[in-house]
């Protein structure tokens, strides 16, 4: 189908987030408007203070714009409530964190479990369903593990599986490599490349070039805007 | 939403408060304890109370369960009175028997204060002049020997049945029965001695002697000794299923005809009936009740407010973990449910427990005070109730503070 008339995933039309610190008010976002359609991999770069990680809050419907509209599935999410925008993260958007935010003393399964809790699942469900995805992860021989028993990859590979569990239509992952070596770092990329070669959208927030490498999009952010928004040349492709 | 589905995810956050409360072990005991001592507390005064309650029926009821009692004592209310004094004679009494449906047996008595002396040793005790039907009427029993009989009040025998507290005193372990007493320097020959009673309201029911009343007329000043046939009190004894009420009424409608007491003007005499007696003393022990439940309350204030304490602290430790669970599709109901199920579950954990320590204690007071501390089923069933409803109360401002947290902002933090 010709782009122009697939409905984009995501679309910002003149996004702007600002805050007052210090009696001083903060631009953090100031005006951004761009698409991101289904199937694509968008890094989404900038130095700290750029402005990328608040838009990337407002594109997983974590925070709100102070003006501007943002689109999620041709949803305007400007007029949701909070319930409501709970609902768009539960079966939307799968999130991935730097510190992989898992709870601890709770096994593996258990974690995977946890957005199959909100979206109603049977307890058998979610357990089945957890399992599945943290088998399809490489994880089978984890599941009843804490976080506290795996390595920094497998925890981020048990938060992959739980962003995933709920079949979102985009993965969000904020600096999902920040807390991991070099080796780690390129595995974990891989399976991004992996789930985005299987037709899932991901955009990852990254200060790192070479984790930018990865995708197929590269977004540059600067004092709150977009600077650069072009397709990466020279790809990395994981092994 | 369906109702299993509802279920399903209160049980669900029933097993994360638990994984939650074992994470902080040491924690969670310590906040237990507080509600459990309030519990503890509170169920202990409820349960005393309720012993009070039923002590003092008990008691009412020694007195003789279904009767009323004339004292010829002018009512205790304004109004015009033509009398000074007040007035019972024996043919009242013959005439409330003859004339009030319901009435089982009269028991008319003369009372005085008299000294009882046997070879040096004296015991001072009330002296009731009595016809045979007071033992039927008062509910009174004989433990040995035998009763005043309808023979000894024709011939005013000398005779007397001595209350157990007076026979110990004067006889210690010894038999009084055939032994001779003198009371008011009047030989008289025990012929029984009553069974124990105990005491009502801290009067010793068992501090007394029965002589037939035609003897105490004879021989004792008695108080009400004005007439020939005065009488100091009556005990009117009804039967079974009798309405009290109706019978006081009665027998007031006979003694007014019989003193010609003018509509509108009081009469010479008070009648009061056991049910009334119990319906006074009912409400002081609620009092009494009330009291002590109020007092243990605090503790139990105390212990909740232990829980909301602990409950912003965990909110507090668990910002983040709050704000992930936003990210991953909780609504604010789901986190709001999780922390209040959570207080409710310390809080019934800790109100079972002091519902276990109360019921131990309870039997251990009935064994040492001798006192009823009756912990009944409604009392364990509202003791569990009341502890989830502390939790519930005490555990909203903080569940609903981690509800209203930005996810955000609650991922954001450290």
């Amino acid at each position: 189908m010709p782009a122009a008339v697939d409905p984009p995933l995501l679309e910002t039309r003149d996004l702007v987030k600002e805050y007052v610190l210090g009696g001083e008010t903060v631009h953090a976002v100031a005006g951004v408007s761009l698409k991101i359609v289904r199937g694509e991999f968008v890094a989404i770069m900038g130095a700290s203070g750029s402005g990328k990680s608040t838009f990337m809050n407002m594109i997983g419907a974590l925070d709100v714009p102070t003006s501007g509209h943002l689109l999620l599935d041709g949803i305007d999410t400007a007029a949701l409530s909070s319930d409501e925008l709970a609902d768009i993260r539960n079966r939307k958007i799968g999130f991935v964190f730097q510190q992989f935010n898992l709870l601890a003393r709770t096994s593996a399964t258990d974690n995977v479990a946890v957005p199959l809790i909100y979206a109603g699942l049977s307890g058998p469900e979610r357990r089945a369903r957890a399992e599945a995805t943290l088998r399809d992860m490489g994880l089978g021989d984890r599941m009843s593990h804490t976080p506290a028993k795996l390595s920094g990859g497998q925890q981020q590979r048990v938060a992959i599986a739980r962003a995933l569990v709920t079949n979102p239509l985009m993965v969000l992952a904020d600096e999902p490599t920040g807390a991991l070596d070099t080796r780690t770092s390129e595995d974990i990329m891989g399976i991004f490349q992996r789930l985005n070669d299987d037709g899932i959208t991901v955009i990852v927030v990254t200060h790192e070039p070479d984790v930018a490498q990865y995708a197929s999009r590269r977004i540059l952010f600067r004092d709150g805007k977009v600077i650069e928004d072009a397709p990466v040349v020279d790809r990395h492709r994981a092994a | 939403m369906n109702i299993g589905r509802t279920v399903a995810s209160w049980g669900l956050n029933i097993a994360i408060a638990l994984v939650a409360l074992r994470t902080n072990l040491m924690r969670s005991i310590l906040t237990t304890l507080g509600v459990m001592i309030g519990v503890l507390a509170v169920i202990l005064a409820v349960a005393v109370g309720d012993g009070a309650k039923a002590s003092v029926m008990d008691s009412i009821n020694q007195l003789g369960s279904n009767m009323a009692i004339v004292f010829p004592q002018p009512e205790n209310k304004g109004g015009r009175r033509v009398v000074d004094r007040g007035r019972l004679t024996e043919r009242d009494a013959t005439a409330i028997q003859r004339l009030v449906p319901g009435v089982s047996a009269i028991a008319p008595q003369l009372r005085s204060t008299v000294q009882l002396v046997i070879q040096g040793r004296n015991s001072t005790t009330t002296a009731i002049g009595i016809t045979a039907d007071y033992g039927r009427v008062a509910n009174t029993e004989i433990d040995t020997g035998r009763f005043i009989a309808d023979a000894d009040i024709r011939t005013a025998a000398r005779v007397v049945v001595l209350g157990p507290s007076v026979a110990t005193k004067l006889f210690g372990s010894f038999d009084p029965l055939g032994q001779t007493v003198r009371i008011a320097r009047v030989p008289f020959t025990i012929i029984g001695v009553l069974e124990t009673k105990g005491s009502t309201f801290g009067t010793d029911n068992d501090d007394i002697a029965l002589v037939p009343i035609t003897t105490a007329r004879q021989r004792f000043a008695t108080v009400a000794g004005q007439g020939p046939d005065d009488l100091a009190i009556l005990f009117v004894g009804f039967e079974d299923g009798v309405n009290l009420a109706a019978g006081k009424n009665a027998i007031i409608r006979v003694l007014r005809a019989r003193n010609n007491v003018p509509k509108g003007e009081i009469s010479p005499f008070t009648v009061n009936t056991t049910e009334e007696f119990m319906k006074q003393s009912g409400t002081v022990t609620a009092v009494f009740q009330g009291v002590l439940v109020a007092i243990a309350s605090i503790s139990l204030l105390v212990g909740g407010i232990g829980i909301m304490n602990i409950m912003l602290v965990s909110v507090t430790e668990r910002t983040r973990e709050i704000g992930l669970r936003m990210a991953l599709g909780a609504k604010r109901s789901d986190i709001r449910n999780q922390f209040l199920v959570e207080a409710a579950v310390l809080c019934v954990i800790g109100g079972a427990i002091g519902l276990m320590l109360a019921t131990l204690l309870a039997h251990i007071f009935e064994k040492m005070a001798d006192f009823p501390a009756p912990i009944g089923a409604g009392t364990v069933v509202g003791a569990i109730l009341f502890s989830a409803f502390i939790g519930l109360a005490f555990g909203s401002y903080p569940a609903i503070r981690a509800s209203r947290l930005s996810p955000i902002e609650a991922l954001r933090s450290e």
